[in-house]
């Protein structure tokens, strides 16, 4: 090939939105509002798995919780008839996400797997990203946090602890993605079946309203959940293309909400 | 203006100048002190706590991860604008009244942009990797995002902080010359390393007016983009209320505006304290109160089509981030805001008003706490309201922020006094300028003739 | 060593004169120190040329070109997709091309001015103190004692306050 095709090989591959040309797996997650029921167990889950600070109770009246999912509540009503929404908020993984741009020194981007990854060791704290996500999903780690003995010992070694003045977020448990990853490709260089890989939320919900899975695997159960009629994704006008999607609650007419 | 000066001869400039610079009295040491304390005390201590316990030691939270350090950054930025822009412009110009204070006004410029910097530092949660947004080789071979609006920030502020710099020194060479000539010992040593061996011969003379026209040629320009760029921090989010293409004017203007009451109130002191009353004068003031009131109704009116399009949208998230800046919790800043922004410098129609000092003076300080206090409503109010009511919070700065707010005008004045022994803070040469030449025989000080004449 | 004749004023219309019957009367170029730039000092001595907006030019050029070459360059050098936008986004790039454009900018306006008006000045060259508060001077080359005598003549005749002859090393 000579410079001239080169040259415009290049540059095509560099002027396309998104850069990758497809992704190796397309990680998603669909939630389904019929059947939560509100639990918070996707909460302590998470917390569990990923190391999350425990903020303590002066720092949360203060408003710095770091929850990584968080059961957002909606009242509706006046007493007796009041009724309650709930929606579970996570990192939406946008394939368009308003926060990877704003990041002045690289700290966080789309990586080939379609995930929203965060580099603790490479963030200062602008919190610019904070700022610029819509779902308000990112959170600051405002101080450092310990862990009364003996819950040190609870600590997934293979997440990092975060030290002050660091951005994090869900991250679909990258790291049973990765050993997923590395299992299949022990065990005969084959992809990751669906249903191998759950993240935390996923696996403790007990009422199986969260599917994650390949999107780009039409077998999988999260691509056919996609396709449901139900099937929306929050703030879907702000063009930032999540990769989670929301099946909506199925009300009889007459009620708001049962 | 010449009537204003028209006692005045060349040899008063030069004296009344250099003695700003040489003599010192007691109470300029007290000031230096206090001002160099308060820094000390009020941003430094509260700083290296905050360096030591985590962004925690301010009052941010979730939502809120924004607060006043970035509200004070823009501010400070803001005030910086109008030294240098308004100096270039004026320049541009060829206007006279501009002669006496552009000086300070530029120095002004320069110290606002270091004061910003330090509150990049202040607000990032590890300053002490805050190299890594500079574009350096390393071994890691990353570089930073240069879509980020924040890294055009790092940009421009370089850029403008460096055009500022040479662009106040350049115009200070010649005064250096006519300092040293009277000065002695370690003074005479700055003074003629500064001065760079400038002798006032027509070459000269015509090259410095071509730099310096060029440098207000391009300064001009670059001072717009930089408070478009600190604006598109905001303006590139998706927030409710922030993500508005009346950004990028709206607070140019606003800096301007602010960058303006700064140089009154800089101007008020420097004539009362540096014994700079025939320099400074009420034409001086006349002319800013003019600007000030245009700026004022330009600004007044940005905050008039803003509310009027974010209630003509229709749409919730907007309508609801307006009503909670006019009537939510932070309510009480908003009015007093327009109070002090918008109603206040009204005042500057009545001529009366405008030729009066000290009430010029208090004007001046009205409309920087409202701007200050506009720049920490844009930070605060919308990210309490964002696109889900679930995560809507509300935001409180603490006392350590309280204390950095206060020791960063500490530091401001401290980097000033420390510029007016040292700089010339009234332009000699272009004060002469706007003087009528001198038609008698000198009556100056006999000088020492020059070294290897034969006299 | 070349003896410079130098006469002190009062005021710039008398110097500007002075200057211009030195030119006139076959002298080297005459210089002129002033506490403030002179009008009309082109007319009586000649056009100046400025060679400082070549150098603003090519600062810019150069300024631009490194912009746009270090954000697009560094963009490909280490591939960082973020937010679904192409490696090489021209808008933000264009930011960074004009910043850096003004910066070179004004860094070579100011390389050009130190270049064209010969500062800063490594040895000692005629100076009158005077001449930065309220003072004109005139200085011309002269060759011999005559050639002084002459200029001496004129400066006096234009209405010099003092003529001095100083020697100029160099």
């Amino acid at each position: 090939m000579n410079i001239l095709e080169r040259f415009t090989e290049s540059w095509r591959k560099y002027r396309k939105p998104g850069y990758y040309e497809e992704f190796d797996y397309h990680w998603a997650m669909t939630i389904d509002l019929d059947r939560c029921t509100g639990c918070e167990a996707c909460v302590t889950a998470c917390q569990a798995e990923n190391n999350l600070p425990i903020v303590g109770e002066k720092e949360i009246a203060k408003g710095r919780e770091v929850q990584w999912i968080r059961i957002e509540r909606y009242w509706e009503g006046e007493y007796p008839d009041v009724k309650l929404r709930f929606i579970p908020m996570l990192c939406q993984h946008c394939d368009a996400a308003p926060c990877e741009t704003v990041c002045p020194v690289s700290a966080t981007y789309h990586n080939q797997d379609g995930l929203n990854t965060q580099i603790y060791n490479r963030c200062i704290g602008t919190r610019a990203c904070a700022v610029y996500c819509p779902y308000e999903v990112r959170y600051f780690n405002f101080t450092d946090h310990h862990w009364d003995s003996p819950l040190e010992q609870q600590l997934n070694p293979d997440v990092t602890v975060r030290e002050k003045g660091v951005m994090e977020k869900c991250t679909f448990c990258i790291q049973r993605i990765r050993q997923a990853k590395d299992h299949a490709k022990d065990d005969g260089r084959r992809r990751v079946r669906d249903g191998e890989v759950q993240p935390a939320c996923v696996q403790s919900c007990p009422a199986n309203a969260l599917v994650f899975g390949d999107r780009k695997d039409p077998e999988s159960q999260v691509a056919k959940s996609m396709n449901d009629p139900r099937a929306y994704r929050v703030l879907e006008e702000l063009n930032t293309d999540p990769s989670v999607v929301y099946l909506k609650k199925v009300v009889a007419k007459d009620d708001h909400a049962s | 203006m010449q009537a204003e000066t028209n006692n005045l001869r060349y040899a008063d400039v030069n004296r009344d100048v250099v003695r700003s610079i040489v003599e010192t009295g007691p109470r300029y040491y007290v000031a230096l002190a206090t001002a160099g304390s308060v820094t000390l005390l009020c941003f430094f201590f509260p700083w290296f706590y905050q360096l030591y316990f985590g962004i925690g030691a301010a009052g941010m939270n979730h939502p809120g991860v924004w607060g006043t350090y970035l509200a004070s950054f823009i501010f400070w930025i803001g005030l910086s604008h109008s030294g240098t822009l308004l100096s270039c412009v004026l320049h541009l110009t060829n206007s006279s009244w501009r002669k006496a204070m552009y000086r300070s006004a530029e120095a002004m410029t320069l110290f606002s942009l270091l004061v910003a910097a330090t509150f990049v530092f202040v607000h990032v949660g590890r300053p002490w990797f805050i190299h890594w947004s500079l574009p350096y080789p390393n071994q890691m071979e990353l570089w930073p995002n240069f879509r980020s609006p924040l890294l055009f920030d790092v940009m421009a502020i370089a850029t403008y902080l460096t055009g500022s710099s040479i662009f106040i020194y350049m115009g200070s060479i010649p005064d250096f010359a006519a300092v040293r000539d009277r000065t002695a010992g370690w003074r005479n040593t700055m003074y003629t390393l500064l001065s760079l061996g400038w002798r006032g011969t027509d070459k000269e003379w015509h090259r410095l007016h071509w730099a310096y026209t060029f440098l207000a040629v391009l300064i001009i320009p670059l001072a717009v983009s930089v408070h478009s760029i600190v604006s598109w921090d905001f303006a590139m989010s998706l927030v409710p209320a922030l993500h508005q293409t009346i950004f990028a004017p709206y607070f140019v203007v606003g800096a301007i505006y602010s960058g303006t009451a700064g140089i009154v109130t800089v101007m008020f002191v420097l004539r009362k304290y540096m014994n700079f009353e025939q320099y400074i004068t009420k034409v001086h003031f006349d002319n800013l109160g003019k600007l000030l009131l245009l700026l004022s109704l330009i600004w007044s009116y940005i905050n008039a089509v803003e509310l009027f399009t974010g209630w003509y949208s229709g749409t919730s998230t907007e309508y609801e981030a307006l009503k909670f800046k006019m009537f939510g919790y932070y309510s009480w800043l908003y009015w007093e805001m327009i109070l002090f922004c918008a109603a206040a410098p009204l005042l500057c129609i009545f001529k009366r008003f405008r030729t009066s000092f000290v009430p010029m003076l208090i004007l001046s300080i009205a409309v920087n706490i409202g701007m200050y206090t506009e720049r920490f409503l844009i930070v605060g109010t919308s990210l309490s309201r964002q696109y889900l009511p679930d995560a809507w919070g509300v935001y409180v700065p603490s006392l350590v922020e309280l204390s950095i707010i206060l020791g960063s005008f500490a530091l401001f004045t401290t980097m000033f006094l420390v510029f007016v022994k040292i700089v010339p803070s009234v332009s000699i040469y272009e004060v002469k300028e706007t003087m009528d030449t001198p038609t008698v025989t000198s009556n100056t000080e006999p000088l020492a003739p020059p070294e290897g004449s034969p006299a | 060593m070349t003896n410079i004749a130098l006469g002190l004023f009062h005021e710039p219309r008398s110097a500007l004169a002075a200057a211009g019957t030195l030119k006139g009367a076959g002298f080297a170029t005459p210089e002129l120190m002033s506490p403030i730039p002179i009008e009309g000092v082109e007319e009586v001595l000649g056009e100046k040329r400025s060679v400082i907006k070549r150098f603003t030019l090519f600062g810019g050029l150069i300024g631009g070109l490194s912009g746009f070459a270090l954000a697009a360059g560094t963009a490909v050098l280490y591939v960082h997709p973020v937010g679904g936008r192409p490696i090489i986004t021209i808008p933000p790039y264009l930011i960074i091309t004009y910043e850096l454009l003004i910066f070179f900018g004004i860094l070579f306006t100011v390389l050009g001015f130190f270049i064209s008006a010969r500062l800063p000045a490594f040895r000692d060259r005629v100076y009158v103190p005077e001449t930065a508060v309220d003072k004109f001077a005139v200085t011309v080359a002269c060759d011999d004692e005559e050639h002084f005598r002459r200029a001496e003549a004129i400066l006096q005749e234009a209405g010099a306050e003092q003529v001095r002859e100083v020697a100029e090393e160099g």
